[in-house]
């Protein structure tokens, strides 16, 4: 596969499960917004931290207007500038997608496609007279949907496992800034059923669940399930398996870069429980992991996609300029 | 019911439906039968949803005259254009014969240059065109094939006679079209093609392959092919990426390659990979900057030399756009008696050449009766319909042709003939042309897939892309069709 190739798979599947999940935070927090949240400092709460988890930001850093839902939906849906919000997630999983027409299937780039065409159809206008709800859902289905399209229809080839390797390592850092908006393991009922909502997780955290819940055993269900499609540890396995796939190196050996910075990922979460949770710290803990993330992103782009000059420096001292 | 007997809006223009004002021409009798019983609502919604479709699936084009850069598709038309197997052979044939015929010209003008030697086409016409390659003189080509996919444009005069418009044997496109309006008639009005045998069009990019197969270097057993494009930006980018994708080829850019000791390689996720046959849908001037324009980042530096070594195969080859220049056009019959001995099966049109003092003094005095052409324009752009120009625009080029006189030819306005086309949901004349394509591996191979274009503008007579065309299905009817 080209390398070019394997980097628009990369992006465009990173993109893709951003636009999800910031359109899953932000219905989240505004349907929640209309009754528990609704009114004074908890709704002000709850939408800085939307927007801290949708623009890469701390909390405290957020900036709100008077109107903290109507600035929260224009920031984070609409504003092409922020590189973050759903429009522009969209449009950029979009344009790798066009650089890919020729490896997609039909299906995968109809779907993206039509989403594009869809949003671009809207505005924070048109969505506040239907119901900002039903957009982000709208969204969230048809990201879904993408999804479901591409594991239905594109070979198990190389473009398949770098459109892998771009959910996970996204999903997982995402999950990971969804962690970092807790204030503690011992938070009250609200704002673990929030973060548990924002990851898709409060079906799945009920049915795994044992005792009486706590934000404690939310918490580490959402970092160290096995088998919960959303959980940190399920994201770096994944990530480790497709890149094992990509090289073809067994798992188990560590060839380069990206394979050691994976494993490394894994072993923090796989070799660890709530306990060790508990003794470092969640915030400690979530930084850790969100820098091992980042070098291990750092390492795929050098690994795979290298920037390398256009002209090879041996040409030019080659016959070619002769002519 | 659909009138579908509305007529030319002018006298003089062949009516590709209707032999006289009742009766259809016999391709077209069972047709005009099956539109007799569709409502003409049916048929504008079906239109309309297949060009949301068209949107949908991205089958858009780039128009860069607007500064947005917006996608646009290019609008369809539901009434198909039929032809019968017996006319289709005879288009095919001249097609076939013209290609061969510019290929042998530029075989020669290449090498011996013999035809301007012999005096039969002046060699200052060829010398001093800016699309002759002085890189490509003695530079023998893979297979001594030049031209391995072309469009030769052709209309259809007052008398019902095919004449060639223009050649195109740089790198034409519309094949997409051709296949996707085979593909949306056939979902969306399935009716009309009740009671016809007509030839599949399908077939184009496995043909189209094997052309490109056949222009691999000699030791290549099984030839890795790749389509270049000069990337998402470009106005046939989608026709780029569906043949790739038909033809199962990487469809590659030109920072995806790279030349090593005069070989050429796209660069992979494991490790660089051999290229055997490049279809390159990007000009001469972009392949290489260490030849061409240096300021380039779209090809690949030290391809040339791969290609002058013979180790890469490309489709075309550099510097056939001699061969289409416009100031050569009316020199074509005369190769075709030249190289190949045989009378052209296809006339050209009346054409004036502005170098010559008389013909431009005629030409600046005929303005408003004459079509004036650039000789390296396309697409429509840089020409003057007399007829529909302004006492304004029939000035600035006349200074334009005096300032250039061998930049310009002129032409008779050709009345293009009219087929029954949906407009404002009913049936209205509108004027067509047509583009088959001709591929040239070991033999020159005509497939029964041509793109008609469309004026949709009433009375218009420029069916492209960019200035409000659009485009018809085009049927070929098979041998076994009782109508052939």
């Amino acid at each position: 596969m080209l390398s070019r190739h394997a980097e628009a798979f990369f992006w465009l599947s990173r993109n893709v499960e951003r636009a999800e999940t910031v359109a899953r935070v932000l219905d989240v927090t505004y349907t929640r917004s209309m009754d528990q949240y609704a009114g004074g400092t908890w709704a002000e709460r709850s939408w800085r931290t939307a927007i801290a988890i949708a623009t890469f930001t701390h909390p405290a850093a957020v900036r709100l207007g008077t109107r903290a839902a109507t600035d929260a939906l224009a920031r984070c849906v609409f504003d092409a500038e922020n590189p973050s919000s759903i429009v522009s997630c969209i449009g950029t999983a979009r344009g790798n997608a066009i650089g890919l027409r020729s490896e997609l299937s039909t299906e995968v780039w109809e779907h993206i496609n039509e989403l594009y065409l869809d949003v671009r159809a809207e505005s924070a206008d048109s969505i506040r007279e239907g119901s900002p709800s039903r957009f982000l859902r709208r969204v969230r289905d048809r990201c879904q949907a993408i999804a479901g399209v591409s594991a239905a229809t594109l070979l198990r080839e190389d473009g398949w496992y770098f459109m892998q390797l771009g959910r996970f390592l996204e999903r997982g850092s995402l999950e990971a800034r969804i962690l970092s908006t807790a204030e503690s393991l011992d938070d009250p009922w609200p704002e673990w059923q929030r973060m548990l909502e924002m990851s898709s997780a409060s079906f799945p955290f009920a049915q795994a669940a044992t005792h009486l819940q706590s934000a404690r055993d939310a918490t580490a269900f959402l970092v160290f399930n096995a088998t919960f499609p959303r959980s940190l540890a399920f994201c770096a396995n994944e990530v480790e398996a497709a890149l094992h796939r990509i090289s073809g190196s067994p798992g188990g050996s560590y060839g380069d870069d990206a394979e050691k910075q994976a494993g490394r990922l894994c072993a923090s979460l796989n070799f660890a429980n709530a306990d060790d949770l508990v003794a470092e710290g969640l915030h400690p803990f979530v930084r850790r992991i969100l820098t091992t993330i980042e070098s291990l992103i750092a390492a795929i782009q050098s690994v795979y996609f290298p920037r390398v000059p256009v002209v090879a420096p041996a040409l030019l001292h080659s016959d070619a300029l002769a002519g | 019911m659909l009138d579908l007997a509305q007529r030319p809006d002018v006298g003089d223009v062949f009516d590709e439906f209707f032999a006289d004002a009742t009766t259809p021409r016999p391709n077209y009798v069972r047709l005009a039968q099956t539109l007799a019983a569709v409502e003409p609502d049916a048929l504008v919604s079906g239109v309309r949803a297949i060009n949301a479709a068209l949107l949908r699936r991205g089958v858009t084009f780039t128009v860069y005259a607007e500064s947005t850069g917006t996608e646009r598709i290019f609008p369809f038309d539901p009434i198909p254009r039929i032809f019968s197997h017996a006319e289709w052979q005879r288009i095919a044939k001249g097609v076939e014969q013209r290609v061969r015929a510019l290929n042998a010209f530029l075989c020669d003008v290449y090498h011996e240059a013999r035809i301007l030697r012999e005096g039969r086409i002046p060699r200052e016409l060829v010398y001093s065109s800016d699309l002759f390659a002085r890189e490509m003189l003695g530079v023998r080509v893979l297979h001594d094939v030049y031209i391995h996919v072309s469009g030769i444009d052709l209309i259809r005069d007052e008398t019902g006679t095919a004449r060639v418009l223009e050649d195109n044997v740089r790198t034409p496109s519309g094949i997409s079209y051709v296949l996707e309006n085979r593909d949306v008639l056939k979902r969306t009005f399935p009716q009309l093609f009740d009671g016809y045998h007509i030839e599949p069009v399908d077939d184009y990019p496995l043909r189209l392959l094997r052309t490109l197969r056949e222009a691999a270097p000699a030791g290549a057993r099984e030839p890795n092919v790749i389509v270049l494009t000069p990337g998402i930006y470009n106005s046939a980018y989608y026709e780029h990426a569906m043949l790739a994708r038909s033809m199962g080829v990487p469809l590659a850019e030109g920072r995806d390659l790279i030349v090593v000791d005069n070989l050429v390689y796209l660069r992979t996720t494991r490790g660089l990979q051999r290229v055997d046959v490049v279809y390159r849908r990007i000009d001469d001037d972009f392949l290489d900057p260490l030849y061409f324009r240096g300021d380039s980042t779209l090809g690949v530096a030290g391809f040339m030399n791969a290609y002058r070594a013979g180790n890469v195969g490309l489709a075309n080859a550099i510097g056939t756009g001699i061969a289409d220049d416009k100031a050569l056009y009316r020199f074509v019959p005369e190769m075709i008696r030249f190289y190949l001995r045989e009378e052209p099966l296809l006339d050209n049109v009346e054409t004036l050449d502005c170098s010559d003092p008389a013909s431009r003094r005629h030409v600046i005095d005929n303005l408003e009766r004459l079509v004036v052409k650039r000789t390296n324009g396309s697409g429509g752009f840089g020409m003057l319909i007399g007829p529909a120009s302004t006492a304004t625009q029939r000035a600035e080029f006349a200074r334009l042709i005096d300032a250039d006189p061998r930049s310009y030819i002129a032409q008779p306005v050709i009345q293009l003939s009219s087929h029954p086309t949906l407009a404002d949901g009913v049936l209205a004349p509108r004027r067509i042309d047509l583009r088959p394509f001709a591929l040239y591996g070991k033999t020159v191979d005509v497939p029964p897939a041509a793109l008609t274009r469309v004026a949709l503008r009433e009375g218009s007579l420029v069916v492209n892309s960019s200035q409000g065309g659009g485009s018809k299905d085009t049927w070929v009817l098979a041998a076994q069709d009782n109508r052939a």
